[in-house]
């Protein structure tokens, strides 16, 4: 019989290879906060497996399952069975917006990013003191949650390059649109062109992202190979940073939160670490890190469209902070940094940043 | 006083991005009115800064979240933060539930009370200002 539906298409033999272990609901930040079967890995390869049998059709009673995963790969790291669950999830996803059932949220995403060149739908970007498309080595890619939420951070960024003697410029940057594809939509590719144009227009070699997210865009998406094909380097800023001789130091206890999108999902682990290790000698590794981080909550577009969980599970991350004394939680990803910050609470007196942000201010006051 | 669907107490005074303000002895609460909370959706996040903030008149001095929504708090008057609701920090959704009353949100010392009287109110006023607002946010 035709498989009705193209993530039965693409990935049966997947769903079929779940052997149903639960080994996923250990790892699963969804199921960690929420305490709901349905809602990890196993509960919807279990689902699919139904829709796929003839039991169940896709509809608008599955979206709180299909579309409340942040597509972390933690239960696909630690699968015994290797099911790629945020590859069938994010299909799935195509195939139920294909059928018009979508969670709200991420429907008016698509829409806000046909209108407007942010997920936020916000017209006025921070202009951060700074000229934008100048010509220059480097183009600097802040992304949508750095340049409207995180401003603070994106500025001591900024502070930091300056410092470091780097030459870059902004751009009139516009939402890379990876997230589309993620929530059940694609890449957007006006968007895509206006990005493309204004880096080639600063005659830029290397575009360094601050988004963790924009990173895994610009360098896997075919959507952006042309930036590859002209021999563009893409890094990311821990990756970018490592190169720097820093020369200052803190005594302050510091521990690393492992954002998904750099860690599980593009293997940098060690970077954003050998950075940390030269500016504290007391660098103390989370509960759950490296392959093992525990998920901030906010991927996969469950932030903006199930913002309470979303926050639940970040809490849930600074347990971890909590068990080893950090002083400072340091990230480099404004995702992970945002919904970690707002969900601290105020008893907890660790402090959250992106490494750019403390060594940025480590340099302030060594002045 | 009930204007088009929203609860805006006329004998509150309101500060124009949506934040009523009233008298608590030498204190002043404020929060966030119907009009915002209906329009924010649910609230997810305040931030609740240190007691003892200096507050300025006009400037941002907190910002509060819904799930794709970021909303500034300004200063309605010139004093000094004293006391947060720390119940929102775990349960920022009583803003939804009862703005006016158990989501309420700080509470200031101000360093004059007659700067009250350049905030919104009176049943005229407000009723001006809000239709004017939901005008534009339906645009």
């Amino acid at each position: 019989m035709e498989a009705k539906y193209d993530f039965a298409r693409k990935y049966r033999e997947q769903i079929l290879q779940c052997s149903r272990c639960g080994f996923c609901q250990a790892h699963c930040p969804v199921y960690g906060s929420t305490l709901r079967p349905s809602l990890n890995a196993r509960g919807k390869m279990l689902l699919l497996k139904e829709v796929m049998d003839g039991k169940l059709e896709l509809s608008d009673e599955l979206i709180e399952t299909l579309f409340q995963c942040t597509t972390c790969a933690s239960c696909f790291e630690n699968c015994p069975s290797g099911v790629e669950v945020p590859e069938i999830i994010k299909q799935v996803r195509k195939d139920m917006v294909d059928i018009g059932s979508c969670h709200p949220a991420f429907k008016g995403m698509n829409e806000v990013l046909q209108k407007h060149d942010n997920i936020y739908a916000e017209d006025e970007p921070e202009d951060f003191e700074r000229e934008r498309n100048k010509q220059a080595e480097n183009v600097y890619f802040i992304g949508c949650v750095g340049s409207y939420r995180e401003d603070e951070a994106t500025l001591a960024t900024l502070d930091l390059l300056d410092r470091l003697e780097v030459d870059y410029t902004l751009i009139d940057e516009v939402c890379c649109s990876g997230v589309l594809e993620d929530v059940g939509y694609q890449i957007n590719g006006d968007l895509v062109r206006k990005n493309l144009d204004n880096i080639y227009a600063t005659g830029a070699q290397r575009v360094i992202t601050g988004c963790p997210y924009c990173f895994r865009t610009f360098k896997n998406k075919p959507q952006y190979a042309e930036l590859r094909e002209k021999g563009i380097e893409i890094v990311h800023m821990s990756q970018f940073l490592t190169d720097f001789d820093l020369g200052v130091k803190t005594d302050k206890r510091v521990a690393y939160h492992d954002p998904c999108d750099l860690g599980r999902h593009c293997g940098i682990y060690e970077e954003p670490r050998d950075t940390i290790r030269k500016i504290a000698d007391d660098f103390v590794e989370l509960p759950h890190h490296h392959a093992d981080a525990l998920c901030c909550g906010a991927g996969g577009g469950v932030r903006g469209a199930f913002a309470k969980n979303s926050i639940a599970m970040a809490r849930r991350r600074l347990e971890d902070a909590e068990e080893v004394g950090a002083e400072v939680v340091l990230t480099e990803c404004n995702s992970c940094a945002h919904n970690l910050g707002n969900a601290k609470l105020r008893k907890q007196k660790f402090k959250i940043q992106n490494i750019t942000e403390f060594v940025n201010e480590l340099m302030e006051e060594a002045e | 006083m009930e204007i088009q669907g929203y609860n805006m107490p006329d004998d509150l005074y309101y500060e124009e991005n949506h934040f009523w303000v009233k008298e608590e002895g030498d204190l002043l609460v404020m929060g966030m009115d119907d009009f915002a909370q209906k329009t924010a959706g649910e609230i997810v996040y305040v931030q609740l800064p240190d007691e003892g903030k200096k507050l300025k008149v006009t400037k941002k001095f907190a910002s509060l979240e819904s799930g794709k929504w970021l909303g500034k708090v300004f200063a309605p008057v010139n004093g000094e933060l004293v006391e947060v609701n720390e119940e929102l920090e775990t349960s920022p959704e009583l803003i939804n539930q009862d703005c006016y009353g158990k989501g309420w949100m700080y509470k200031i010392d101000p360093s004059d009370k007659s700067e009250l009287g350049d905030l919104i109110q009176g049943q005229e006023a407000v009723e001006k200002w809000v239709l004017a607002d939901i005008e534009k946010y339906a645009e």
